[in-house]
């Protein structure tokens, strides 16, 4: 059983991994919504399951916020940006793909050798997947500082909330409920304000 | 009582931003108001630190609330720069004539981004910390392009998204912090809780803590503008309105600093303080170096003013790893800081409203032309290069021998001369302000108002400080130093 547990855990923080390595190599913004779409439901699974064997039954309660405000909310505003933005134009990133994955590995692979104290001190059957959370959080950061597009950059902050919010799952069964929901609210207005500012962007540039 | 006095402290900046947001008519008269609601707010403070500064027991409030000495320095910088700033921002600033919808939005987030700061110097627990500075971003950034420009709203873009990216990397520290103590079994509900977090931090793995401490470093210290993450703060500073801009270096700067010191206490007692005290002086000694060495090719006064900020963080960062005394001198540093970068940011509005230009060259002759605020911006610049008889010039003695104390004498010799450095770039740029053939077409002369009135207040106060410390305020000093130096 816990085997099973270990391996869901594992599999499902590799799937967000991945997802974020798609910010990386495709070239138009709605690819990337989609990524991060699919990463939150991937989060809100990762949420559900640690919920049902780890017997945190306040982690259901998340995991469904998880869907709701990452999973429907977010991409749709993010959706709305870009279709406001009106172009199918190619996002041509600071560095090239080949570079970027290159530099993912060598992230992921520091994340690797800077967690394993963290696993030396856990003991839940989930510590497995740690590096995977801290590697997921240092490509994040990687795609917010390599791309010059607002939506890539929009989409890589919210794939590092993403890879903490793993991070604080597979350690410690997530963090205290009011902390949550307080992450929550931040994104969310986050989101909107960011939203908001991206506008006047565009209004002021074609003044 | 307690649970009186942090009402008292949080609901009037909250109750204010929501009635703005609520209210869409008579925008004055909602500005009015908030003038006479954020004074509860600092009269609460007050309360709370004069408690604390008589031997109090620290106010707690359930399990969210406790202000001991160190929160309570900040709540009152926090609840005085916010007052200056709403007393003195559009609607109830009598020299400019600002659109209602202006008025309005300055009031909705300026009162929540008071409320937000106070807020988390208010909470023991780190991670509601963490989510209220995380809000201060959010509510300050869309007034950063109030009156908009392109250049206000690339400013405002950049400040949100390092800042953001930033403050999610202390998240990443809070959680590895979190994920270390709730393996040693401590009661996950109370984990993040400052009080509960020192107890249980013997326990902690050691290599996780200065993991997490390096990721709180740099994302916190991206906030308080330390290096080499600062890129965002000389546009964000300079392109905001005035007493936002007043807002965010004289308190904001340091309520992402007084963070850094809240986790500081809890990763010295599981690692010992040398760790942290390295990485505080490596990081302030180059913030500090980028600051100086950047101010005498400022061409802006604002970015001049925020420049100056970088500079004075960096001090600040610097005195905090050099022991107890490091530590007084480094909160006595924000709190003349506070009170002097604010008031210079204030009056610098009224020079750009007068001449209707920020750049240096083009304010030349203020001595003529405005000549009281002329005196009140030299009296600032002055204090803010740390010249006696004004706080600065005390709190940088201290810092300056308690380095030497602590055994730094190269560091704190190189820490002198870009001072020395600092002190001459900021002379030489108020000398070009205040002499010199005025621009043509400018209104000479200066009536006497409310403004320079209040304007003087913190000017006053800075000279004082810098004379000698008031007893209560150095008794509470002493009392914050021992929450960060056990």
């Amino acid at each position: 059983m816990e085997a099973a547990f270990s391996r869901i855990t594992m599999t499902a923080a590799s799937a967000m991994l991945l997802l974020a390595l798609v910010v990386l190599w495709r070239r138009h913004a709605g690819a990337y919504i989609t990524a991060f779409r699919t990463q939150s439901i991937a989060l809100a699974v990762t949420g559900a399951v640690v919920a049902s064997y780890g017997g945190a039954s306040e982690l259901f309660f998340v995991s469904f916020m998880i869907l709701v405000v990452k999973g429907w909310i977010v991409p749709s505003v993010l959706s709305g940006m870009d279709a406001k933005r009106q172009s199918a134009r190619e996002l041509r990133p600071l560095l090239n793909t080949e570079t970027s994955l290159l530099v993912s590995g060598a992230l992921a692979v520091a994340a690797y050798e800077i967690s394993r104290p963290l696993a030396e001190v856990m003991n839940l059957p989930t510590r497995g997947g740690l590096p995977i959370a801290l590697a997921l959080v240092f490509v994040s950061l990687f795609i917010v500082v390599s791309r010059r597009e607002v939506i890539a950059q929009i989409v890589g902050f919210l794939m590092l909330e993403n890879g903490i919010a793993l991070l604080a799952l597979l350690g410690a069964y997530g963090v205290p409920l009011i902390v949550e929901l307080g992450v929550f609210l931040d994104v969310l207005l986050g989101v909107l304000v960011m939203q908001a500012v991206v506008y006047q962007i565009h209004d002021t540039s074609a003044d | 009582m307690d649970l009186m006095v942090v009402l008292a402290l949080l609901t009037p900046p909250f109750a204010a931003g929501v009635l703005a947001l609520g209210v869409r008519r008579a925008p004055a008269r909602v500005a009015w108001l908030n003038v006479l609601t954020m004074p509860i707010s600092l009269v609460a403070a007050g309360a709370i630190a004069v408690r604390l500064a008589t031997g109090g027991t620290p106010v707690v409030v359930g399990e969210v609330w406790r202000i001991d000495a160190l929160s309570a320095l900040l709540a009152v910088l926090i609840a005085s720069v916010a007052t200056l700033a709403v007393a003195l921002g559009p609607g109830t600033a009598r020299e400019e004539h600002s659109q209602a919808a202006e008025i309005r939005t300055f009031r909705i987030y300026v009162n929540l981004f008071a409320f937000t700061m106070l807020v988390a110097v208010s909470t023991v627990n780190l991670g509601l910390m963490w989510v209220a500075i995380e809000a201060t971003t959010v509510t300050s950034a869309l007034l950063i392009p109030l009156h908009r420009t392109k250049a206000s709203v690339d400013a405002s873009w950049k400040y949100l998204l390092i800042g953001s990216v930033g403050i999610a990397l202390a998240f990443t520290g809070t959680v590895l912090a979190y994920v270390d103590v709730a393996a040693t079994g401590v009661d996950i509900n109370v984990a993040l809780h400052w009080t509960a977090l020192r107890e249980a931090a013997t326990a902690l793995h050691p290599q996780v803590a200065r993991l997490a401490f390096v990721f709180l470093l740099v994302g916190f210290g991206t906030k308080a503008g330390l290096a080499p993450t600062h890129t965002w703060l000389p546009d964000a500073h300079s392109e905001a309105p005035s007493p936002l801009s007043a807002m965010m270096s004289g308190v904001l700067l340091a309520v992402a600093l007084y963070a850094v010191a809240r986790w500081k206490v809890i990763v010295d007692v599981a690692v010992g303080s040398v760790f942290t005290d390295s990485l505080l002086i490596v990081v302030g000694l180059a913030t500090l170096a980028v600051g100086s060495l950047s101010l005498l090719s400022q061409t802006h006064f604002k970015r001049l003013l925020a420049f100056s900020s970088i500079e004075h963080m960096g001090l600040a960062c610097f005195g905090l790893a050099l022991g107890p005394l490091g530590t007084f001198a480094a909160l006595l540093h924000l709190t003349g800081h506070a009170l002097a970068k604010s008031t210079t940011f204030l009056l610098s509005g009224r020079v750009l409203h007068r001449f209707g230009s920020g750049t240096i060259s083009a304010t030349r002759g203020l001595l003529a032309t405005a000549p009281k605020t002329a005196v009140l911006i030299a009296a600032g610049m002055f204090a803010l290069g740390g010249l006696p008889p004004f706080g600065l010039f005390l709190s940088e003695i201290l810092i300056v021998k308690a380095g030497w104390a602590a055994g730094h004498p190269l560091l704190t010799t190189a820490v002198l001369i870009l001072l020395l450095i600092a002190f001459g770039s900021l002379l030489v740029q108020l000398h070009r302000m205040l002499f010199g053939e005025p621009p043509t077409g400018i209104a000479q002369g200066e009536r006497a108002s409310g403004a320079v009135l209040l304007l003087s207040v913190p000017v006053v106060l800075l000279a004082w400080l810098g004379l000698s410390i008031p007893a209560p305020l150095q008794m509470l000093l002493s009392k914050a130093v021992m929450v960060i130096r056990p």
